[in-house]
């Protein structure tokens, strides 16, 4: 059977028996005492402990690259805390809303969507990143050069996957069925991928960026990419697009590409290439794998739910929909005669001004308490307090509003692909 | 060079191990179910299958892309008539056999 040798149990525990350290660092961000026991100032701890769901409290025991026997029946996600797998060949997962609370995503509830099969190699050691096709110096850099040559920044950016919402299509569109969670905002330390591109030297005539990962096609074809997407100059060049090689304080989960990607904040997911190996610079439009055909593409014009549209009426996408996320009450929570409300907003290239909620299914609104973003490309978070009236059912809608004036939607603005939902999030409450 | 690679997806597979007891996975078990299986999970994992609801035209247009853009090898005729008669009548646009 093809599916023997990818789930043998050999292989991660083979991982963990080689390298201890290194695969304890990689899953749980943990680092061992001398002793090669317990957890370093609690490097990793607290990710373990999410997982089991349990304080440990022989922790400083517990040996370094031991796996927990809690993990070896039922738990597909590997350092990650909740997420609801939709597929996992390739690998994807997403984060209920409820558990997108924090301010900044911990590493652990940052969503996965992959493309393709992981990298076999995925240290830093020795990993490069080749910057070529037209420009003046061609070049090929270690991390460790990238440090050294280049600002090193850290910024909480937002990515979003093109197709969250795509569950609620109907007709249904093909593709994973994301609901609401395949959104994030964490922490990113890298240089600035326009610093890198200046180094080294941008011709006239570049149209296109075109980024290379290391991750493997499904069907095992060494010749084709899973994945190549790009980004036409202008965006490459502004000042939030990083090269990173680190995540919330830390290395990148491997799931999240590890060791190097490209985060590219309120653009499409896969804009933000994983396992990042090569950009190279083009006098067209990419055409690499999924910048083609129907892929990350949106019809030109509006169409009626279930339209045939022409392929060469679809345009690429570009900056995501101005959208929020109610991250706290859960859906189908209870509550008393008030509740605090709260969540995150956040639209491509531009930022939120206002952010409203009903409680009456859109009736009346009022204005939440919203935060200025962290920064420039980071998603903005919002509380308020709602009073119910009496008991009973209520549903607790949220609305933002961007810099350009555009609203959230009620309806789903309706294409093949399901892509660009940014309907308004509901919660249902009940209040005693 | 291999383990990181490995390590991620056989700490996904190793967890998974288990829950794939069913011989088809998470696909509903009918005629054609077989022959569904076994061409669309040597690549993909079978939930990606399980989570559509298309109409045949649209799963025949799928298979099409499969074989055009992503390497899969052509089906024989008759194979395909059964695999898009099960896939047709068991994850068509309502949805009857949705996983979650």
């Amino acid at each position: 059977m093809a599916l023997d040798n990818e789930k043998s149990p050999q292989r991660a525990e083979s991982y963990f028996a080689e390298d201890p350290a290194a695969a304890d660092r990689a899953f749980f961000g943990r680092v061992a005492h001398r002793d090669r026991r317990g957890f370093l100032r609690g490097a990793g701890l607290a990710t373990m402990t999410a997982m089991i769901g349990t304080a440990i409290p022989f922790h400083r025991n517990m040996p370094q690259g031991l796996i927990p026997a809690a993990f070896a029946s039922d738990d597909v996600l590997f350092g990650k805390d909740g997420l609801t797998l939709l597929n996992d060949r390739p690998v994807n997962a997403e984060t209920p809303p409820h558990l997108l609370d924090d301010a900044i995503t911990p590493t652990d509830r940052h969503f996965i969507r992959n493309n393709g099969q992981v990298p076999d190699d995925m240290s830093a050691e020795g990993w490069t990143l080749t910057i070529d096709g037209m420009v003046d110096n061609p070049m090929t850099l270690s991390i460790a050069d990238l440090r050294e040559q280049f600002e090193v920044v850290t910024m909480a950016l937002t990515i979003e996957c093109g197709g969250n919402g795509r569950a609620f299509f109907d007709p249904p569109a093909s593709g994973n069925q994301w609901t609401y969670g395949a959104v994030a905002c964490s922490e990113w330390t890298g240089v600035r991928l326009r610093d890198v591109l200046e180094k080294a030297g941008v011709q006239d005539g570049v149209v296109y960026t075109a980024h290379v990962g290391a991750d493997t096609h499904l069907s095992g074809d060494p010749d084709k990419l899973p994945i190549s997407r790009g980004l036409p100059i202008d965006k490459a060049l502004t000042d939030t697009v990083l090269i990173a090689f680190g995540m919330n304080g830390t290395d990148l989960h491997p799931m999240n590409g590890a060791p190097l990607r490209l985060v590219v904040p309120g653009w499409p997911g896969s804009c933000s290439q994983k396992w990042l190996t090569r950009i190279w610079l083009r006098d067209q439009v990419h055409d690499g794998p999924k910048m083609t055909g129907t892929s990350y593409r949106v019809p030109n014009r509006p169409v009626s739910p279930g339209e045939e549209v022409d392929k060469a009426d679809f345009d690429i996408m570009e900056r995501m929909p101005v959208k929020s996320l109610i991250t706290f009450p859960e859906n189908n929570a209870t509550a008393g005669g008030s509740t605090e409300v709260r969540g995150h907003a956040w639209s491509g290239d531009r930022w939120i001004t206002a952010l409203d909620i009903s409680i009456d299914f859109g009736a009346t609104w009022t204005r939440a308490e919203l935060d200025a973003p962290v920064n420039e490309g980071a998603w903005q978070n919002w509380r308020t307090t709602v009073e119910f009236p009496q008991a009973g059912y209520y549903e607790v809608w949220a609305r933002a509003t961007d810099s350009a004036g555009a609203m959230q939607p009620f309806a789903i603005d309706w294409n093949p692909k399901g892509y660009l939902n940014n309907t308004m999030h509901r919660v249902a409450l009940r209040a005693s | 060079m291999m383990r990181t690679a490995s390590a991620a997806l056989v700490a996904c597979s190793l967890l998974a191990g288990p829950a794939l007891a069913d011989e088809y996975g998470v696909l509903f078990e009918a005629e054609g179910v077989e022959e569904t299986y076994y061409n669309c999970a040597g690549c993909h994992s079978e939930r990606l299958v399980a989570q559509q609801g298309m109409t045949r035209e649209r799963w025949d247009s799928l298979l099409d892309w499969m074989v055009e853009e992503q390497g899969m090898a052509e089906l024989i005729p008759e194979e395909r008539t059964v695999i898009l008669d099960y896939l047709a009548t068991h994850y068509n646009t309502d949805r009857p056999n949705f996983p979650r």
